[in-house]
């Protein structure tokens, strides 16, 4: 087994799980956020070269993979993962920004909720066992998530978008505009790079 | 190193929590049920209850990360098999949680606006609450109990606002900021929460 990374200079007790892969100067401040991860999968999550991670909180489910691209800055968002969430490159996501492929209890039948309320108790680590399926979320290249934005399960965020603050994403999002407001609609259309401008290089 | 065996305690008052990462104790004043647990004493940061209850809890509640800030002589309670993720809850008088309340991540309770609408008693406020003011000079700012029946369900990020009941089984959708009453069943959604279809929205 390999060993478990303790970062250096944590403030938080806790240590990187040998399941998370990290790429060329990859970087997780701290492993308070990691503290729920409960995924076996190898890699469970995946920071690629260039990637940040700040206080960051995954809670993720056994089967829960968390795929974050190269330059791509999550700074204090929370990633509930059963199953995939796959953030492009050049992406930032923003404070308090919910990203996830489960819900959680809402639209089940009150007895079904309770049932699962009953089962977390009994739990010592009280997971909250999902009694929907999960749906994939992927939130392509260089989007912008703001501040308190839920991104709902099954949705795509389309290249170059942003996400105004506080946003609830309940639907895929086209490339290439900005949205917002709850109910939330499309404020402003954005120019695809040029060419010359498209990101792609990544710093060593 | 110590790896912590469970992520949570079982919450008992006066505790100090083994293994907290912050260095705190849970408060005295509280009341709690059998197998409720809490992972940190961080939650207790802003309680300021100075009475002989400023926090009851039923059994079987997870609290995770969650705040509890409890203003000198307000009272939260919380029923059984209540589960708050995150959430932050700042009370000035009372807020209420039925049993079986599902809370997810982000979720802001408060049963105030913590400051006046009024240009001149707000200003009044920003003096009284600077670094070298007198706080007793604050002025009155009105506070409305906060509700939650039974079996509601409030999704990630959504907000709570002073004096709202929330009737049993209601749904709040994400992000919502809910100002007004929801009826027992009902679905609301949006900022601020209108009603919408059960099982439509987010």
């Amino acid at each position: 087994m390999m060993p478990l990374i303790r970062i250096p200079g944590d403030w938080y007790d806790g240590v990187i799980p040998s399941n998370v892969e990290l790429g060329e100067n990859a970087h997780i401040d701290t492993s308070y956020g990691l503290a729920l991860i409960d995924s076996t999968r190898r890699p469970c999550l995946i920071m690629a070269a260039g990637s940040g991670s700040y206080t960051t909180s995954f809670v993720m489910g056994p089967n829960g993979r968390v795929t974050v691209g190269s330059c791509t800055c999550l700074n204090s968002p929370f990633l509930i993962c059963q199953e995939s969430i796959t953030i492009g490159s050049h992406c930032l996501v923003s404070w308090g920004a919910v990203i996830t492929d489960t819900d959680l209890g809402q639209r089940e039948s009150r007895g079904t909720n309770q049932q699962m309320l009953r089962r977390a108790a009994a739990d010592p680590d009280r997971r909250l066992a999902p009694l929907t399926r999960p749906l994939p979320v992927i939130i392509e290249d260089a989007v912008w998530i703001g501040f308190g934005s839920v991104v709902m399960p099954g949705v795509t965020v389309g290249r170059g978008s942003v996400i105004g603050c506080k946003t609830v994403v309940d639907q895929d999002i086209p490339p290439y505009v900005v949205v917002a407001g709850n109910p939330l609609r499309v404020v402003r259309e954005l120019d695809p790079p040029g060419r010359d401008q498209s990101p792609g290089v990544v710093p060593g | 190193m110590t790896m912590p065996t469970s992520r949570f305690h079982i919450l008992a008052p006066g505790l100090a929590i083994p293994g907290d990462w912050h260095p705190g104790r849970v408060p005295n004043n509280i009341e709690v049920g059998q197998n409720t647990v809490i992972d940190s004493s961080f939650s207790f940061l802003h309680y300021e209850a100075t009475g002989p209850l400023g926090l009851r809890v039923g059994s079987n509640v997870t609290l995770w990360r969650t705040a509890l800030s409890v203003g000198p002589g307000a009272v939260i309670e919380i029923g059984n098999y209540c589960y708050l993720a995150n959430a932050s809850l700042a009370c000035t008088e009372r807020i209420t949680l039925g049993s079986y309340v599902l809370v997810a991540n982000g979720v802001t309770i408060v049963d105030s606006d913590f400051h006046p609408i009024d240009v001149d008693a707000r200003i009044m406020d920003t003096i009284a609450l600077s670094p070298t003011g007198d706080r007793g000079k604050r002025p009155r700012i009105e506070a409305r109990p906060v509700v939650i029946e039974d079996c509601v369900r409030i999704g990630f990020n959504a907000t709570i606002l002073k004096g709202v009941n929330v009737g049993t089984g209601a749904v709040i959708a994400p992000g919502a900021v809910v100002s007004r009453d929801v009826a027992p069943g009902r679905w609301v959604a949006g900022s601020p929460a209108r009603e919408i279809p059960p099982g439509e929205g987010s």
